[in-house]
């Protein structure tokens, strides 16, 4: 017998491919994909620096004393001829946001919800089929385009309905507007919510007699809980942040006042008119535009870090 | 014998009725619902209804053709911002789409595995206690970056996009002023391509100038005293004769059109290739672009983060299980499978650049006299959002019909580019 055992030709003839350029490239995108990644975070660090050194400067003007920024009444930064007469107390133009953000929850939070709910309990497919369309053509919708909506039918219907004791510009029509701007975010977020509720639980409520409201209410909205909760939250930082409306339909007096009907200018509204004005750069008025995007950038950002914890911490998982 | 008194309480009769009661209260919240639903419906309706109406007798071709006009706002248009929104949503998609699916692939398939472990095991002396404990540290740095990156992306999302305006502000139009602070008309920054400073001087010949090459940029004017090289308008270099007032003024044209009179003072006036190209970006469409794509940065990211999570597992396994790396994998597999989610979740964002207005009108401003698209990279540009917003705010009627003509326009490219995202969706799910 021969010793030898010949190997086929198959695999002798085979040209074996070097892997030592795969192994190279694969370091290389890795950290070509890494900086992608970094680069997000340089996001963040640039809206940190930015927002700390240019309102530093705001600040540090001795025009400026922090303590009346927080607690002073009067927001006259455009208003006043001499710099040594504009008040900066960010009031009124906290207040001006937080009415058009409370008429805007109004409208679209029960609204919302009741709507998730009715998609996610009751409709049928053919209702969902127009429903959902309707819903992200309304989410796709330009602010811009709300902004003139809400001049152009909001608010000559109030001035309508009251008889005319709205302003041409109001917080109402405004807040109304801004609603109908968050509905859909709230909607789609609350529905997935409660489609995330196991049937199981629905099935044991109508099995103990609860009707669908009874169902709803009692078993399903609880259950979905903290999803729906982040998602008033997030939908209440949208609002919060929400410019082109406000620019267009809430006017631009500030002030500090509980009255909806009035004009309010809000935090990003201010932000708006000074782009418009032209203001030097350099000036204390310029940049008091970064005291008050501190000011927005802080609430919006708590908002939606409080809303990312509530969904993760009570979130009820069924396996 | 008695009824125990839970029983005598709940007796038949009162039973029914308080069902009754209950079903009652159930068809009303079933209505309630069925009409909150279709209240957005209502609204929609409502909206398109009233814009069309406003805008309807405005809608012709001098709205697409012309450009903005104080003068004759009858005849105003948009194809400026049509061109403007063109080039800032091109230069927001070319930044925003490449980072935004890099960082999800990126998060999503190249998580820090237990091989990653075992690498830097083998790179790090093994056998000695200590450098255990690095190497675990570092692999929990790894997936700590990973969240933190995670985590950082799902905040993003909730910053309102004026303050991405203030963010584009500072750091493209300024840039922190490190190379100087800009000012209007004149030539500032750092300067790297694409432009000649010039004089502009009179000739004698009538309405034709001469172009005297600038030395000194801080200067603004120039007062010629001595016959100097100079370029004609159409960029023949020739060297300028001098007229002194008083003498007989020459009478040909050919030398008329490069003479001019001593003492003839002229101002600053630049060249300017498509290519120009300086820092600080100034009030510029790059810059514009590039702030609306750090404002859609987010949204990619997580519409490709979910396509790519959509991919089954097990084709993933399989092609690992070949031999191949996680980059070929990514690249044959993964976003082969993943294309339809991400091309779609791409288009909707660009969708929402389109329509985005605050952050454009911090960094370019409100202004809208602008009657053609950007010329050079560092020209500036009107879009239709700010456009609308400029026209919207104006009491006139006419600029109110012309605002919302101007939307009706813009819905309709939002649909054209929406229906694309959908017909290929569809179109990929079929190959």
């Amino acid at each position: 017998m021969t010793g030898t055992i010949t190997q086929p030709t198959a695999l002798t003839k085979r040209r074996f491919k070097s892997t030592a350029w795969a192994s190279v490239s694969e370091r290389l995108v890795l950290v070509g994909l890494g900086s992608c990644a970094v680069a997000t975070l340089l996001i963040t660090v640039g809206i940190l620096v930015m927002l700390v050194t240019q309102s530093w400067h705001f600040f540090a003007s001795e025009y400026v004393e922090f303590g009346e920024f927080f607690s002073g009444g009067r927001w006259t930064a455009l208003q006043a001829k001499e710099i040594e007469d504009a008040r900066f107390g960010i009031w009124p133009l906290l207040s001006g946001t937080l009415r058009v953000t409370v008429i805007a929850m109004v409208i679209a939070l029960p609204l919302g919800l009741m709507t998730a709910i009715y998609l996610s309990e009751f409709a049928s497919r053919r209702v969902r089929s127009l429903l959902k369309p309707t819903l992200e053509v309304i989410a796709g919708i330009p602010t811009v385009v709300l902004g003139f909506f809400a001049i152009l039918v909001i608010s000559p219907g109030l001035q309508w309905i009251s008889g005319g004791s709205f302003d041409t510009f109001n917080a109402t029509s405004a807040g109304i507007a801004v609603g109908i701007l968050c509905l859909p975010m709230v909607c789609s977020l609350s529905e997935d919510a409660l489609q995330a509720v196991p049937t199981s639980l629905r099935e044991g409520a109508y099995g103990l007699g609860c009707t669908p409201f009874e169902t709803a209410t009692k078993v399903v909205v609880p259950a979905a809980l903290s999803g729906i909760v982040s998602a008033f939250l997030l939908a209440f930082s949208r609002a919060i942040g929400e410019t082109m409306v406000v620019a267009l339909a809430a006017g631009t007096r500030a002030t500090a006042t509980l009255d909806p009907r009035e004009q309010s200018q809000t935090m990003t509204g201010f932000i708006v008119e000074m782009i418009k004005s032209e203001s030097e750069f350099g000036t204390v008025q310029y940049y008091s535009l970064y005291g008050v995007a501190m000011a927005l950038f802080v609430i919006t950002f708590a908002m939606t870090v409080v809303g990312q914890m509530v969904r993760r911490r009570y979130r009820e998982s069924y396996q | 014998m008695t009824m125990p008194a839970a029983l005598q309480r709940d007796d038949a009769n009162d039973q029914a009725a308080k069902a009754g009661r209950r079903k009652l209260i159930s068809r009303w919240f079933y209505l309630l619902c069925i009409a909150i639903a279709m209240l957005s419906v209502l609204v929609l309706a409502v909206l398109l209804i009233s814009i069309s109406v406003q805008g309807g007798s405005r809608l012709s071709v001098d709205l697409l053709t012309n450009a903005h006009s104080e003068l004759h706002p009858e005849q105003a248009g948009m194809w400026p911002a049509i061109v403007g929104t063109l080039f800032v949503c091109g230069v927001c998609a070319l930044v925003a789409l490449p980072l935004g699916v890099g960082t999800a692939v990126f998060l999503e398939e190249f998580k820090p595995r237990r091989p990653e472990l075992r690498v830097l095991r083998r790179w790090i002396p093994l056998g000695q206690r200590r450098w255990d404990g690095v190497c675990t540290g570092l692999y929990k740095a790894m997936r700590g970056l990973h969240g933190f990156v995670q985590l950082n992306i799902s905040n993003l999302a909730g910053v309102p996009s004026i303050v991405y305006g203030l963010l584009g502000l500072s750091v493209f139009v300024y840039m922190f002023n490190v190379f100087g602070q800009i000012t209007v008309n004149e030539s500032a920054g750092l300067e790297l391509a694409g432009v000649r400073h010039y004089y502009q001087v009179l000739t004698l010949q009538r309405g034709e100038v001469v172009l005297i090459p600038q030395q000194d940029l801080q200067q603004a004017t120039i007062t010629v005293t001595e016959p100097v090289e100079a370029m004609l308008p159409s960029g023949e270099r020739v060297t300028l004769s001098l007229w002194k007032p008083g003498t007989e003024k020459p009478t040909e044209p050919e030398l008329r059109r490069r003479t001019v009179r001593e003492g003839a003072t002229g101002g600053r006036y630049s060249q300017k290739d498509w290519y120009y190209f300086r820092l600080p970006l100034g009030r510029s469409f790059l810059a514009a672009g590039l702030t609306l794509a750090l404002v859609i940065l987010p949204v990619v990211i997580i519409a490709s983060q979910e396509a790519l999570r959509g991919v089954p597992p097990s084709m993933r396994e399989a092609s690992l299980g070949l031999g191949a790396t996680t980059w070929q994998t990514t690249r044959n597999v993964c976003l082969p499978a993943a294309l339809p989610g991400i091309l779609t979740g791409s288009i909707l964002s660009m969708g929402r650049a389109i329509g985005e207005a605050a952050p454009i009108l911090v960094v370019l401003g409100a202004a809208i006299a602008k009657n053609s698209g950007p010329q050079h990279l560092m020209d500036d540009a009107v879009t239709m959002p700010v456009l609308i917003y400029n026209w919207a705010g104006r009491q006139q009627q006419v600029y109110q019909e012309l605002a919302a003509a101007a939307i009706i326009v813009l819905l309709v490219i939002l649909l054209l580019v929406n229906s694309l995202a959908i017909y290929l969706r569809q179109r990929l799910r079929q190959t």
